[in-house]
């Protein structure tokens, strides 16, 4: 009985359109209000809580560090808009009413367990930058918080990834191996090989969790 | 808006955003195009190998939340187009790939967008896009350092690497080495 | 800070959910019976079901019933007993949906496409499932022969599907390992069973699971942490309160082959035998001792149902996977704490499950197949189909990337994308690899169903469910 070709990449991006996926990765957009008075959530208010907050984020990566933890994050990104450049009528011009948060992220997984992971473990993170926009109820529990993503998300019309079948976990530890096997293909020529067999278990055994 | 460039970047990674105004009337027809792209073949990112992940999004209205405080509402004036892309290296240079590669592209896309030059393309496309460029307040980026042909690569050792070790189990010293010199050559 | 927990009403939630009936019944039969005739006639007979349905309410000492009764419905069935479209509107949507259309989904590709499925099974003509659990032959037969007299006399009713399993010497599975004996810990019926069966917190404690997340109308985890404490989504009263969805599937497992690849593998495995090798894929030795604690080499004498370590552990002192590898099939289907985040991205992926053996044993040390047709009868309960069935199946069973392991999937059931297993990495100094196999495990079809509490069932039986 031969061993069958490659198996097929499994399926894991569910719970969301179609459109909002690309092999393992799915496209998340969302848009959301800023509330601009003080209130309970944010005692700083938002205009200039955010910028703060973003500031103090690029500043001390470690803030990002639970981000970086939950490694199935390609590229994720917040932004605050405050006013749209002016392209001449019909557009209108002038400063919007409100400030407004715009979040993308791309990531694997389903959309669900996405979502239930920044609920229950980035609770203050997910605080700290929601807590400013309307209709934001608290993280936990994960039900109303997932129905205010969904009223906020905005389907994606085109979604591309240039390696759509690679998780970012996979990338991640694809460049942690490159760099160890170029390591061992300089050794590789020079040694015995019991050394050299013996180079390539402790190889092996280090970039086991990479494979 | 007014933090500056620092925020889009990340290691080697950029993080670009235009967010233009789609000329009434037409945001049918851009949505049709945009999610037909697939159809008619392979996304036209992939003539711009510096793009990592890129989306299309056109956002027809701001969502006005009644359950909450929020006392007025507040509507975008027309539907607008968001075009994103995690991209390598330095922007200038991308937006000129971008606006030679994808000028066909960007006839039917940014072409019924306000404010788009008359020739979809070349220099005055890529001021158009810096003009309603929207700079990131913050960006993380999993892999900030890997271009995509590192990234690319990486995967495709990674394959490689799989297949070899677990077919090479219970091999002698010699063989292994042979094999191994043979699949992966010596680094030079 | 958490409330009292809700004292649960076993008199309406059926048996054999919240707790087992035990190994003393060994013999079970699953019959899913097709409605022909009007829902008026249908629900006559169906009140004659009900009467005999047994619940969870427990039994005094030395009085176990001879046979046990239980019952489910599927989508189909509800309208066939007359439930109103918007009554079955307001259930979750894959139990509409049915499992055969979650087919790809799911991985039931390939040979286990629901095309190939067997008579009865995913079509849509299973309306009703009956479940007969006895302790003796004879008490198995009679109950047999009453429900089948019940139908004759009413009409217009077919068995579609009909399977008759038995627990197998020492509760294995085909496979040979021991089976059932780990179960959620549930707050208010099982809390004894909270270290290794519930949530893993901080500092080595343990706590019960809320009822919620396998018994609809009770309070779950999110209620948990909710201010206005509401309840979980269920269907509209009378039929959401004390039920629960129940996953039945039957998989066809390869006996034969799976010893023969294992043996194959073992060959080359330098650190033990094709004994060692197996429970590095399991997570646990044949007998069940789990691998955290007994790392090289069973117990003797081990009873999982009540040795005190057999499910008392967790992965923290694991974390590469070198005791018990990463894609170990009990720590995919069970990662406890290996998730990291104090297991808050697993704790409310947990199912009940009940199943049974199918079909004789291939002989010990045969290693061609014998065209016998055996396996398992999978049934899992759980408030959720799509976040605790369908999540697992998914983002931990068909896919490695959460733990770290790329695209490889559960070597034991396989890709269910008809192409084939993957590697499995069994993590060592130096790892080995089990190279991609054909499928062991085939589904041979499957379905979605919902157990209504016993109100429920009455209420459906009059035909006042809406």
């Amino acid at each position: 009985m031969s061993a069958p070709a490659t198996p097929a990449a499994p399926i894991t991006a569910t719970g969301t359109a179609s459109r909002n996926v690309a092999g393992q990765a799915i496209a998340i957009t969302v848009f959301s209000t800023i509330r601009p008075l003080v209130n309970l959530l944010a005692p700083i208010p938002g205009r200039i809580f955010l910028p703060l907050l973003f500031f103090l984020t690029r500043s001390f990566p470690k803030l990002t560090g639970t981000l970086r933890q939950l490694s199935f994050i390609h590229f994720a990104r917040w932004c605050v808009i405050s006013e749209l450049p002016y392209n001449g009528p019909p557009q209108r011009k002038g400063k919007l009413r409100y400030q407004h948060m715009y979040f993308e992220s791309n990531f694997n997984g389903g959309w669900e367990e996405y979502i239930d992971a920044f609920s229950h473990i980035l609770a203050r993170g997910m605080t700290a930058f929601w807590g400013t926009s309307y209709g934001f109820p608290k993280p936990l529990p994960t039900a109303p918080f997932k129905r205010y993503i969904q009223d906020n998300e905005v389907e994606a019309d085109h979604y591309y990834s240039a390696y759509p079948e690679a998780t970012s976990t996979m990338i991640q530890r694809a460049i942690v191996l490159d760099a160890k096997l170029d390591a061992l293909k300089r050794d590789a020529a020079k040694l015995e090989p019991e050394a050299f067999a013996a180079a390539y278990r402790r190889f092996l055994t280090d970039v086991q969790h990479c494979l | 808006m007014a933090m500056g460039t620092k925020a889009n970047v990340s290691g080697q990674a950029y993080a670009f955003m235009a967010m233009t105004p789609v000329r009434p009337g037409e945001e049918d027809a851009l949505s049709t195009y945009l999610r037909g792209l697939y159809a008619a073949g392979p996304s036209p990112f992939e003539r711009l190998p510096r793009t990592h992940l890129a989306r299309f999004v056109i956002v027809p209205d701001f969502h006005n939340d009644r359950s909450w405080k929020q006392r007025r509402e507040e509507h975008l004036d027309v539907h607008y187009l968001i075009f994103t892309s995690n991209l390598d290296g330095d922007l200038d240079s991308y937006l000129d790939e971008l606006c030679r590669e994808l000028a066909p592209e960007a006839e039917q896309i940014w072409g019924r967008c306000i404010g788009c030059p008359e020739q979809a393309s070349g220099d005055a496309l890529k001021r158009y896009l810096k003009h309603n460029q929207i700079d990131t307040g913050i960006f993380f980026a999993a892999y900030p350092d890997a271009t995509t042909t590192k990234v690319k690569r990486s995967l495709r050792n990674r394959e490689q690497m799989i297949e070899f070790a677990r077919t090479s189990q219970g091999l002698d010293a010699a063989a292994l080495q042979q094999r191994f010199l043979r699949e992966f050559g010596d680094g030079s | 800070m958490a409330d009292a927990p809700p004292r649960l009403d076993l008199g309406d939630i059926q048996g054999d959910i919240l707790r087992g009936y035990g190994n003393d019944y060994d013999s079970t039969t699953y019959a899913f019976v097709r409605i022909d005739c009007a829902p008026e006639q249908a629900r006559a007979w169906f009140a004659g079901v009900v009467e005999h349905v047994t619940s969870a309410t427990p039994w005094p000492a030395g009085e176990k019933p001879l046979t046990t009764l239980n019952v489910a419905v599927t989508a189909a069935g509800l309208s066939k007993l007359g439930v109103s479209d918007a009554v079955v509107g307001s259930f979750s949507h894959e139990f509409r949906d049915g499992m055969a259309t979650r087919s790809t989904l799911l991985g039931d590709t390939g040979p286990s496409d629901p095309r190939s499925w067997e008579t009865g099974l995913g079509g849509g003509e299973g309306h009703v499932l009956l479940t007969i659990n006895a302790m003796a032959p004879a008490d198995h037969q009679r109950a047999l022969a009453k429900m089948r007299a019940a139908m004759d006399a009413a009409g217009g009713l077919t068995i579609v599907h009909q399977e008759d399993t038995a627990l197998l010497k020492d509760s294995r599975e085909h496979f040979g390992y021991s089976d059932g004996f780990a179960q959620p810990a549930i707050e208010g019926s099982s809390d004894d069973k909270a270290r290794g069966g519930g949530v893993p917190l901080k500092d080595g404690a343990w706590r019960a699971l809320a009822p919620g997340e396998f018994i609809l109308g009770y309070p779950d985890e999110d209620t948990r942490v909710d201010p206005q404490r509401r309840l979980p989504n269920a269907p509209a009263d009378p039929l959401g309160k004390s039920g629960t969805y129940m996953v039945w599937r039957k998989l066809y497992q390869d006996v034969a082959r799976w010893r023969r690849v294992m043996r194959d593998a073992a060959a080359l495995y330098p650190d033990g035998d094709e004994q060692k090798l197996t429970a590095k894929a399991v997570g646990r030795w044949p007998n069940g001792a789990p691998l955290v604690h007994y790392p090289d080499a069973p117990p003797d004498d081990y009873d999982p149902k009540t040795a005190r370590d057999a499910n008392d552990f967790r992965y923290d002192g694991d974390k590469d996977g070198m005791t018990c590898p990463l894609g170990a099939h009990i720590r995919r289907s069970n990662p406890r704490d290996a998730l990291g985040f104090e297991g808050h991205l697993s704790f409310r992926h947990r199912m009940i499950r009940r199943g049974m053996p199918y079909g004789t044993p291939l002989g010990e040390n045969v290693l061609e197949d014998d065209g016998t047709d055996r396996g398992l009868i999978f049934v899992s309960f759980q408030a959720s189909i799509s976040r605790q069935f369908e999540g697992v199946q998914v983002q931990w069973l068909n896919a490695g990337n959460i733990f770290g392991l790329g695209h490889d999937k559960d070597f034991i059931l396989g890709d269910p994308a008809g192409v084939g297993t993957g590697k499995m990495t069994i993590q060592g100094r130096p790892p080995f690899f089990l190279t991609p196999q054909e499928l062991f495990v085939r589904t041979r079809g499957g379905e979605y169903l919902f157990v209504p509490g016993m109100t429920a069932l009455a209420a459906l039986a009059e035909g006042t469910a809406g």
